[in-house]
């Protein structure tokens, strides 16, 4: 199905999480691309001919842009989080909680077919939660590590490899997470085939709110309610069709 | 008037073969061209003890490409000296010190090599400077100047408007094209960084060669940011002779040092000289340059080793080398403490003493990168197997309610 279907649609990610979203994505492939060409054997090296001295500076002007471009975002992000109503909501709602742990035994439990109905999940479930905090970890590694490759010069060579090993190790498992974890299960994925829009336009369609997010579904129905009966005692009426869980 | 075409005849075969046998056996200058002009002019030298097969000598000259070459005018004998004979099969290798029959312009003395073949002789590569007892394997001037027609490079490229600048002075076009040739390829590099490593790791990859001398061979250079940058033609970085002989800081291939040598620009003494050259890593500071190493050695595997062993209690022979590092560095270290240094009054000796202070075990710095991989390796495997896991489930639940799906 897609990630739209249904007669309702619902605000999952707002036009500044979108923005956060796409400079961090276009940051990561680019990171991603520039970074491993340093891995690249002499085969794929001599495809570029004449141009791979250029393409090597290149690839190492983009990297450090996009690097720049992604701990700005990263810097925003917490500044987001921190300051705004809607950043506090979301930070609020990503925080770790003991039901995650039901949930996924739940969730486990009916992907096998041991369980009638999958969990009622919440705004975000276990498995965007492991991706999000890991996002942190991640971030504060390959920046930092970044930054004392970039400063070479006053650090001694055991700091360079140590920063270099990590560097490296956290990109890959952030790429293999990115391609297995994110891009499979929440775009690549038959609940949402051929993609969840919802990067793109920020909406959430009733059927999969239902499907992957039971408990938030039943959360903005509530608040809902609450501000339709709120909005009769003032005689004000309305047909809205959108919903915006942050309100 | 056949029997005066006869005797003529007869004359003539005569007067033949004794020109032939006179050059044969004496003056043969001027004639080399009479056999190496034919392409294929070569002999078989058959497999020995030393050579483990047959090989084909060429010693076909083509005139073009030797004329338009370093040595294009010189003559033969300048320095094949001893062939005084035709067949010449028993000749000494060409001496590059010999005295060359061309005068060197800028003094109008008579050019040689000497001065470059007596520097070489003094430097690690040399008889003389070579630690090692065995001299055989030490490469010869022919070991890297591979003699490329280097000048028909030169003339392929658009130098038609400053050749016609210097034609307005200088007369002869030829003298113009050879000065303009000569100095504009040394302008330029003669060799890539690809080729240099190349070049090196001839000699300094092969294993077997640098056990023989009590080297370590380089095998950490190619996993380094310098070997990556080299492989995608990048010139702007270092290859190996920007760092163990840089002509921009006075050093030279010719006098190339082992960096034990206090006077190598890669000692310990003169690393951050190096490593802070121009247009490389302006800035560096000590910490950085000093216990830096581009290619280390032992290597990861030998070091690994070596934490293995001591972890078990093994001696290793290889460890011996770590040992033989850190004692310089304690004599360096109490030579600037005692001010036996040479530049206590500028107070490098100070520099010296700190220079050696951020040393880091090389097996500590080994097993330490070895584990971070090695985490890594497991954490991705575990958390990529869960989301495959996972993944594989959702699939399967997909495929149990297609219907829930489609609803």
């Amino acid at each position: 199905m897609s990630s739209h279907n249904g007669t309702r649609q619902f605000v999952r990610l707002t036009l500044n999480q979108r923005i956060q979203h796409a400079i961090m994505f276009i940051s990561t492939i680019l990171l991603t691309i520039t970074g491993f060409m340093l891995q690249a054997d002499q085969g794929f090296i001599d495809l570029f001919g004449s141009y791979a001295e250029d393409v090597f500076e290149m690839r190492s002007l983009i990297h450090r842009i996009a690097g720049v471009a992604i701990s700005a975002v990263c810097a925003y992000h917490l500044y987001y989080i921190f300051t705004t109503e809607e950043g506090k909501s979301w930070a609020v709602d990503m925080i770790p909680r003991g039901r995650d742990g039901t949930d996924l035994v739940q969730n486990m439990k009916f992907m096998m077919g041991l369980r009638k109905d999958r969990p009622k999940l919440a705004r975000f479930f276990y498995m965007e939660k492991v991706e999000y905090w890991s996002v942190y970890i991640g971030m504060f590694l390959v920046i930092s590590t970044g930054v004392i490759m970039w400063t070479e010069w006053i650090w001694p060579v055991f700091f360079l490899d140590v920063s270099g090993a990590f560097h490296l190790g956290e990109a890959t498992l952030a790429a293999a997470a990115i391609i297995v974890g994110h891009l499979f299960s929440v775009h690549y994925s038959p609940h949402v085939y051929p993609m969840n829009r919802a990067f793109i336009d920020g909406m959430i369609g009733e059927d999969l709110m239902k499907d992957e997010h039971g408990e938030w579904y039943e959360e903005v129905l509530e608040k809902e309610k609450a501000h339709t009966e709120n909005s009769d005692r003032r005689h004000f009426s309305s047909d809205r069709r959108m919903s915006s869980p942050d309100e | 008037m056949k029997g005066a075409l006869t005797v003529t005849l007869k004359i003539s075969t005569l007067l033949f073969l004794y020109s032939l046998a006179a050059s044969t056996y004496a003056e043969v200058e001027g004639m080399c061209n009479m056999c190496h002009k034919y392409p294929g002019f070569g002999i078989i030298e058959k497999k020995t003890d030393e050579q483990s097969h047959d090989r084909l000598r060429l010693f076909y000259i083509n005139d073009d490409l030797f004329s338009a070459s370093y040595h294009g005018k010189i003559r033969c004998f300048s320095c094949h000296t001893d062939v005084d004979k035709i067949p010449h099969n028993d000749l000494e290798p060409v001496d590059c010190g010999t005295d060359c029959h061309i005068l060197e312009p800028s003094v109008n003395e008579q050019f040689s090599h000497k001065s470059i073949v007596d520097d070489l002789r003094k430097s690690a590569h040399g008889a003389e400077g070579s630690r090692h007892e065995d001299k055989g394997d030490l490469p010869v001037c022919k070991d890297c100047h591979t003699n490329k027609t280097y000048h028909l490079d030169v003339a392929q490229k658009d130098a038609n408007i400053s050749l016609a600048v210097c034609e307005e002075c200088h007369v002869s076009k030829g003298f113009v094209k050879y000065f303009y040739e000569h100095i504009g390829y040394r302008i330029e590099k003669r060799r890539n960084s690809k080729e240099v490593v190349a070049l090196c790791s001839t000699c300094h990859a092969d294993q077997e060669l640098m056990d023989k001398h009590d080297l370590h061979a380089v095998s950490g250079f190619s996993s380094t940011f310098h070997a990556k940058a080299i492989s995608y033609g990048d010139e702007k970085v270092a290859n190996c002779l920007n760092c163990h002989a840089p002509y921009e800081e006075g050093f030279s291939p010719h006098r190339i040092m082992s960096w034990k040598d206090n006077a190598s620009p890669v000692s310990i003494k003169n690393k951050l000289q190096t490593c802070s050259q121009s247009d490389c890593h302006k800035g560096a500071n000590n910490s950085f340059a000093t216990v830096s190493k581009i290619h280390q050695a032992p290597d990861m595997a030998e070091l690994l080793t070596i934490a293995k062993n001591r972890l078990l209690s093994i001696a290793d022979p290889a460890a011996e080398v770590i040992e033989a590092a850190e004692a310089e560095k304690e004599a360096n270290k109490a030579a600037g403490e005692d001010g036996t240094t040479d530049e206590t009054s500028d107070g490098a000796a100070e520099d010296t003493v700190e220079m050696n202070t951020p040393f880091i075990d090389p097996v500590f710095h080994a097993l330490v990168v070895y584990g971070i991989n090695l985490f890594y390796k497991v954490i991705i495997a575990l958390i990529l197997g869960f989301f495959i896991f996972h993944r594989c489930l959702d699939l399967y639940s997909t495929m149990r309610n297609p219907h829930h799906e489609e609803s």
